[in-house]
């Protein structure tokens, strides 16, 4: 992982000043609010319901076990012992006081950690897939990518006031396990007819209230030109995009004015103007940024291993785990562990200091001393060896973290709607609660196969509702919570947008909705078809008949 | 109205804003002048004795500023609040395209954005009296290192000694 230098720790720490200096100027009256505003928000300082919500950068979602500990720390001394992943693979702590928060960043400032541009109108943590790097169907680790990009954007000057956020997602492997195509940039590495390796590079994707999915503006960018081209992307952005209606001013906003072949050419001009300035890359950085991210030394040994067999045949709970909740791995002998925060009773992506400390010592112990985020708000011990596995569940299991549901209905994305967030139109916990209560039967689970359940509090859909395969809105009608729900949408490679089932139910109804939905599905998926593969087929139609057949 | 150019507070500065309303150019004066001005003003600026800036907002088509840069000792660009940040990329586009003379923020400009302002090429900053104080200038050194090019120094990090 990336290691940081001199430089890199000089950065976080004098912007830890700053900010102190930031905080203490407006506690005593001297920096008006809507200035504070734009420097907290550029720290990762959200005003929310309760208190001020603090978003921490995790570059990439790659996190050491010692920055796992210091936030497990952070959890229990300056928040109420817990803290929430986020579909941008960072993690947020819900209840910290203001004036704590410069000493919360100077305690993350000890571990390379930071809360810069985790909000505001700049350029946010790039994310990546998950199983980077030890995925067996990779091209390329698009985790060096990632760092590159992260030093380039990183406090870069002219873009700190664009429009609107903006977000980069970079994928190496033919599977999007980043949603890139619904950011406002997608990287994916590709390889072009002369077996050279670049990107095709994607813009104006995004959700919110004006879901779309990004479109094609180069089939195939120079890995040299990579910082050039987002340059020219930017500063079109920048000059151009809405600054009059923020809910306009998105990217996405812009190309679908435009049209994607003016854009293109807009940007290509200013691309042409700067591409073959300093901003090119050079291979020795290169291969610099590339030499953090070497493959671990992996125990040649380990696929010789027999006692994972003997355990999968023993231990049904084991296997059932095993089958759901690990990944292939690149190297024999070793598989990717999904750590699940999906449990049963507990809000999605939440997590304890206690289990914190708990996968950072599983990842020392096991699995070179990292772990990783991810985009459904679930963590990843990316690097255990086969003979591991059973201890590695075993200690999961006691801690909660081992429901053997990745993947299926109950890994749902759910944002922390009404009972946290000032902008919410209606509640999620207690709908996810629902749900999952219905919802038990692992056998049933299994059954219907991978589905991909997304809800959002409101219409800005940080649950990713419009590409989920079931996507649930939470909409506010007279103050009361109704939900809408739609079918159909996927974030991965074949990327959609879900349709709308029909009229929004009320709160105790949804999932008894689904049940109707899945229900529809059974009957008529052909063997082996995925929910989203059957909507797609028989359109949504059957679904919304069956659902509200007996509703009049 | 207070004014820093490199960094140092300056108060004999001979430039003035044209008045919004006015249709004569103040003889010898030394005025800054709309960009979108230019057109309808285009004998008066012949003719004018003093010297003359434009000055650019976000709306402004950069293409015929871009043909007579060498024409202007200094540039203002406005912006009208500060989280408005075309001010940003225009002045990238300005500094690339070769413009040496005095580059001036007006308008709302922050405190907390005067280090990216300066490196982006603005060497001028022109505050309103109510906003200004002397602290300002410890802004500009707040953050000493930069990862990437900008127009202070075109070297992204690793080629930086
Ligand atoms: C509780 C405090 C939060 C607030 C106030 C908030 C606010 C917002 C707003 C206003 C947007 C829409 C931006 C736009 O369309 O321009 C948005 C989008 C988004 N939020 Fe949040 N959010 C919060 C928490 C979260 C959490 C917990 C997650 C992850 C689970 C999250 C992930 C996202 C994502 C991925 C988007 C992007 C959707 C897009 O591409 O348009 N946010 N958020
Ligand atoms: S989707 Fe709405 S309710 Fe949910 S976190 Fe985002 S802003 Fe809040």
């Amino acid at each position: 992982m990336y290691i940081y230098n001199e430089v890199d720790q000089k950065i976080v720490d004098e912007r830890v000043a700053q900010f102190r200096d930031q905080t203490r100027r407006y506690l005593a009256g001297e920096l008006s609010d809507d200035e504070f505003l734009a420097v907290r928000l550029m720290n990762g300082l959200y005003i929310q319901r309760h208190a001020p919500m603090l978003r921490v950068a995790i570059p990439y979602g790659l996190i050491s076990s010692r920055q796992l500990r210091k936030l497990a720390h952070i959890a229990r001394t300056y928040d109420k012992g817990y803290g929430h992943f986020t579909t941008r693979t960072n993690i947020q702590f819900n209840w910290p006081k203001l004036e704590d928060v410069p000493d919360i960043l100077a305690e993350l400032a000890e571990v390379q950690m930071h809360a810069i541009q985790t909000s505001g109108n700049c350029i946010r943590n790039t994310t990546t897939d998950q199983f980077a790097g030890v995925t067996p169907d990779e091209l390329e680790d698009p985790r060096p990518w990632c760092e590159i990009i992260r030093q380039w954007s990183t406090l870069h000057p002219e873009f700190a006031y664009l429009p609107r956020k903006f977000k980069i997602a970079v994928t190496g492997s033919p599977r999007d396990r980043a949603a890139s195509q619904v950011h406002d940039i997608g990287l994916h590495l590709v390889q072009n007819d002369a077996g050279e390796i670049g990107f095709e590079v994607l813009v104006g994707g995004g959700l919110g209230r004006t879901p779309v999915i990004g479109k094609l503006i180069r089939p195939f960018l120079q890995k040299k030109d990579l910082l050039s081209y987002l340059e020219a992307i930017l500063r079109v952005y920048n000059l151009k995009g809405r600054r009059d209606n923020k809910y306009k001013a998105r990217i996405k906003i812009l190309v679908e004015a435009m049209g994607i072949d003016a854009f293109r050419d807009e940007v290509e001009a200013e691309w042409e103007k700067i591409r073959g300035s300093e901003l090119e890359l050079t291979d020795a950085e290169i291969a610099r940024v590339k030499g953090f991210f070497q493959p671990f030394a992996y125990d040649a040994d380990a696929a010789n291993d027999t006692t994972l067999q003997q355990k999968l045949d023993s231990d049904e709970a084991f296997r059932v785990w095993y089958e759901r909740n690990t990944h292939e791995h690149k190297v024999p002998g070793y598989r990717s562990v999904v750590v699940s925060l999906k449990p049963q009773l507990a809000p999605a992506g939440d997590i304890t200091d206690r289990q914190m400390e708990v996968v950072a010592d599983l990842a020392e112990q096991y699995s070179f001393g990292e772990a990783r985020s991810t985009h459904e708000q679930n963590l990843v011990l990316a690097d255990v060896k086969n003979a591991d596995l059973y201890a590695v569940w075993q200690a999961l299991d006691e801690h909660n973290m081992a429901r053997p549901n990745i993947g299926t209905l109950t890994d749902m994305i759910v944002c922390p709607g009404f009972d946290f967030c000032a902008l919410a139109n209606a509640k999620t916990l207690n709908i996810a609660e629902q749900i999952n209560r219905a919802f038990d039967d692992l056998d049933y689970l299994y059954d219907l196969g991978e589905i991909r359940l997304n809800m959002s509090g409101c219409i800005n859909a940080c649950g990713h509702h419009h590409v989920g395969g079931i996507g649930i809105l939470g909409v506010d009608k007279k103050g009361e919570d109704w939900y809408q729900i739609t079918i159909g949408g996927s974030d991965r490679e074949d990327a959609a947008l879900g349709k709308v089932l029909g009229k929004a139910v009320a709160a105790d109804d949804v999932a008894d909705t689904l049940k109707k939905i899945l229900e529809t599905y059974v009957e008529l998926r052909t063997e082996e078809e995925r929910f989203v593969d059957t909507v797609r087929r028989v359109g949504v139609t059957p679904f919304k008949e069956n659902v509200y057949a007996t509703a009049h | 109205m207070p004014l820093l150019i490199d960094r140092q507070p300056v108060t004999d500065d001979s430039w003035q804003p044209l008045d919004a309303d006015a249709t004569q150019l103040p003889a010898g004066q030394d005025l800054i002048v709309p960009l979108a001005r230019f057109d309808e003003l285009a004998d008066a600026l012949e003719r004018h004795d003093g010297a003359v800036a434009p000055m650019v907002t976000g709306e402004d088509d950069l293409t015929p500023l871009l043909d007579s840069l060498e024409r202007f000792a200094m540039i203002a660009v406005e912006f009208p609040v500060f989280r408005d940040g075309r001010g940003f990329s225009i002045a990238r586009i300005l500094r690339q395209a070769g413009y040496t003379g005095q580059l001036r923020a007006v308008g709302n400009v922050a405190r907390d954005q005067l280090g990216y302002l300066e490196r982006c090429g603005f060497d001028a900053f022109a505050f309103s009296d109510e906003v200004y104080a002397e602290h300002f200038l410890n802004a500009f050194d707040e953050i000493s290192v930069r990862y990437q090019g900008c127009a202070d120094d075109p070297r992204p990090i690793y080629l930086q000694n």
